[in-house]
Order: structure tokens, then sequence, then C-alpha cells
């Protein structure tokens, strides 16, 4: 066999398999400019990038960047390993672990250095969601911890009622018990919800009466709480295709905290929460719940989505809004908040409309 | 003369708490009052000049219960007032309540974690008191 032919079938085949490899390759010289880029690499930064620097590359940036494991291992000639964030678009980025090392001549030079980039995005995304369930668990201790006292009050008020013929008093010992059962069936339902690994079945579902029924859930409760719950639903928003019990859900968890709020809130005396169907522009329907309860501090409102956290007090808030939060997620929506301290929160969930003529099952 | 009953104040953000603690006290023999906030709760204390103060860590209000037991032990006449915390978020966060590693910032006389054993409560309430 022909050496020659040999050594270009190698070359071949080693190359066939850098640029099949699902991670971006490259090789950089000293001043960062790009001497070689696997297809992976090209695939999704163009063919266009040989001599042209990483960091404009990788980061659209004009400068080196501060953390470089190339730098570094041009200085060290050693190996370095950092996490990166790269700019795959203008409004996409990855998160990346970059592997560098050095390449030496005949002569011991390190004159390029090659560079491994490896998407982690998805382990970093589930390294997240396992500290903020972490996190979410600590606080959701505490809730069901005053829950289990409240339960134990509660009947030991109704006890010492019964045992003095005091209706009154076994009455509040039972409001108090009662009040106990409906949070811990609450927070149940969300932990259960949040553990479902079966995709939801989509259904045909008219918005405006999942709208109701989750109103018509919570209205003889807000009432004993002294909260006005009013409905403005438009029929004509189309129907959607959803999990229906995942967008209840989602109503109720957002109308259960509204509850909270007005409850917590000593300043007012009237309190009023609307349940909102409809159409949010040409393209998109919305349901919203809104209270006039006190309202969040800017900071918490801006971080309520990030950290599934309950600032104490706000029992049961973390999960909750972590659950609306994948609701809406399942359902390719957004939430958008509002809330004006003193004056009270709006929480909106947006979707795309569907087709018009969308069958009800 | 006859003995007044002992006096204690309960200092916690929820109101189910504050009922039925406030009951079973009573029927025990205690003169309870309640507030649901530390800044209403150590205008109480010091109104009232409790026997003892039941106090919750964590509120939301611009008295902690961190906050309420470091007024008290820095006012003379307050200072010897027993105290017992009480929280349900210690232990689960890292932050169990140690009364002797963790005096720097926090010195109640003793600690009870939520759902509270209320015979337990009891028995160290008599010890303070008596």
């Amino acid at each position: 066999m022909n050496y020659d032919n040999n050594s270009e079938l190698i070359d071949l085949t080693f190359k066939s398999i850098i640029d099949a490899l699902p991670c971006y390759i490259m090789i950089q010289d000293q001043n960062f400019k790009i001497l070689f880029a696997n297809q992976t690499f090209k695939n999704d930064f163009g063919e266009d990038i040989t001599g042209k620097s990483c960091y404009a590359i990788l980061k659209g940036s004009h400068h080196q960047c501060n953390v470089c494991p190339v730098r570094e291992s041009f200085n060290d000639k050693g190996v370095h390993i950092v996490e990166e964030t790269i700019h795959l678009s203008d409004i996409k980025t990855i998160e990346m672990i970059a592997f560098s090392a050095p390449l030496f001549d005949a002569v011991g030079n390190a004159n390029a250095c090659i560079k491994l980039l490896v998407n982690v995005g998805t382990i970093k995304d589930s390294q997240r969601e396992f500290v903020t369930l972490g996190q979410s668990i600590a606080l959701l201790s505490h809730d069901i911890k005053n829950i289990l006292e409240g339960l134990k009050g509660g009947a030991y008020v109704v006890e010492e009622g019964m045992k003095d013929h005091d209706t009154q008093l076994a009455n509040r010992g039972w409001e108090i018990v009662s009040k106990n059962i409906s949070e811990i069936t609450r927070i149940t339902q969300n932990i259960l919800y949040s553990a479902k690994k079966q995709k939801p079945a989509f259904k045909a579902t008219k918005p405006w009466v999942i709208a109701r029924q989750a109103g018509q859930l919570f209205s003889e409760k807000a009432s004993s709480m002294g909260v006005q719950m009013l409905m403005e639903l438009n029929p004509n928003v189309p129907a959607m295709k959803a999990d229906q019990t995942g967008i209840s859900r989602m109503l109720g968890n957002l109308i259960w905290n509204a509850m909270q709020a007005c409850q917590k809130d000593k300043v007012k005396t009237k309190h009023v929460i609307i349940v909102r169907v409809d159409f949010y522009d040409n393209y998109h329907f919305m349901f919203e719940v809104e209270d006039n309860a006190q309202g969040m501090e800017k900071e918490i409102m801006e971080n309520l989505f990030k950290e599934y956290f309950t600032s104490k007090g706000d029992s049961g808030n973390g999960l909750g809004l972590m659950v609306v939060d994948r609701i809406v997620n399942h359902h390719h929506g957004r939430v958008e908040v509002l809330s004006k301290k003193g004056a009270g929160s709006l929480f909106r969930a947006i979707f795309r409309q569907q087709d018009k003529n969308l069958e009800m099952e | 003369m006859a003995n007044r009953p002992s006096r204690i104040i309960i200092i916690d953000d929820n109101p189910d708490f504050l009922f039925t603690m406030q009951t079973f006290l009573t029927r025990n023999g205690f003169n309870v009052e309640t507030a649901s906030d530390g800044t209403t709760g150590f205008e109480l204390i010091q109104k009232h000049r409790p026997d003892l103060v039941m106090l919750d860590v964590m509120m939301e209000s611009t008295y902690s219960g961190f906050e309420v037991c470091r007024l008290v032990r820095n006012d003379p006449d307050l200072k010897n007032t027993p105290i017992i915390g009480i929280s349900g978020m210690a232990e689960e966060l890292g932050a169990k309540f140690d009364i002797y590693e963790d005096r720097d910032y926090f010195t109640p006389d003793a600690f009870f974690d939520k759902p509270v054993d209320k015979d337990a409560l009891l028995r160290k309430i008599k010890d303070f008191i008596s």
C-alpha cells in the first residue's frame, strides 16, 4: 500500500473526527487570532473566522477577556480550565467550560494554543434548579412548621371550647384548623405538581372558563377574609391548547398570593382582587390577577422569579410562584409583574393566541 | 394580698399563633398581652414590665425579634426579663439557634421550635417565673 495514500487517509480521518466532535475546537496564536476551527465551531460562527480574534468571535468584544485560559496557557505552558459565557448571537448566550493547552513546536516553543469549549448550559440549568429547590425546601419547611403549629393550636382551642361548651371559642379554633388545612393542601398540591415528570396533556380550552372556575373556587374563602373578588372575563378571547389543570393551578396560586397580601395589609380596610382575561395585543392574550394590598419593594419584585425565595411572612410564595413560572413556560408564555408600594400588585401571564377555529374537545 | 397573675407578653406576626398561645397561657393562669410586630411589642414591654416575653425571631417589622431582644437586654430596667425565643425557620436554614454559641447576637433564655410543645413550654415558663 502507498504510504502517501495512507498518510492522506489518516489526515482525512482525523479531520473528519475533529469536525464531527460536538464541541468547539480552535487553535489560536499568541495574539489570540484563530488559526484553525473545527466544523462544529464554523457551523455556529460562520466559515470566515480564520485570522479573527477569539474574543471578537466568542464575546463580540474589541478587548481581550479579563479571564483568559489561552493567555494563561501561553504564560505558564500549562493546561487551564475556566467557565465562560459566549455570545452565540445578540440575544443568545451559552455557558461553556473552556479547556486550553499549549501546542509545542519541535524545539519546545509554545507558539499556539488549542482551545476546546463544551456546552454545559443544560447542566448549569439543572444545578441552578437544584440550588433554588434546596432553598425552596428550606423555606417550605418553615411554612409547614407554621401550619403544624396552626393545626395543633387550633385543635387545642376547639377542645377547650368543647370542654367549656363555649361554641364561640370552638368555632374560632375550627377557623384556625380549617385555614391551615387549606394551606397544607395548597402546598402539597404545588409540591406534587413540581414533582410531576409526565408532560401535561394539552386540550383546547376557553381561557375565560378556566378563570371563572378558578375565581369561583376562591370566592367564598376571599369573602370570609373580607376580600372582594371581581371577575373581568372577555369571552371573545379564543380557545387555547392548554393543560387545564396547570392553568387552573397557575391562577389559583396567583389568587392565593393576592389574598395573602390583602390579609397582611393592615393599612387598607377594603381589599379587592380582580381576575381578568383579555387580549394583550393583536397576537397575544393574558390572564391577570390584581390586588390593592401594599405592593412590593422594587428589589423583591425584581427577584421574584430569579430566585424562588419567599420573604418571611409571604408564606408559600416561593413554591407557588415557582409553579406559576413553570406552567407559563410549559405553555411558551411569559409573566409580567407590576407593583407599587402602598398601591398593590398585578401579575400578568401572557400567551400567544392560537387558531381562532380551534375545536373544543 | 392576693398574688397577681404573672404577666407574659407574646410577640409574633402570626395572628393564629398569638390567639392559640394566649388561650393556652390564660387558661394556665397567666395574664397575657400580645403584639403582632416588634415595635408594638417593645412598647408593651416598656409599659407593662412583664414577667416573661415570648418572641418570634423573624418578623417583618421595623423591629425583628433579634432587635427587640437587643433592646430589652440594653435597657437597665428590662435586661433581666426572661425571654423565650420562638421560630419555625432555624434548623432547616442551617441557623439552628444555640443558646451558648449564638449569644453574641441573640440572647434569649430559652428557645423553642414551632410547632411548640406546649407542656414543655409551660414547664419552662414556670421555671423562669417561679
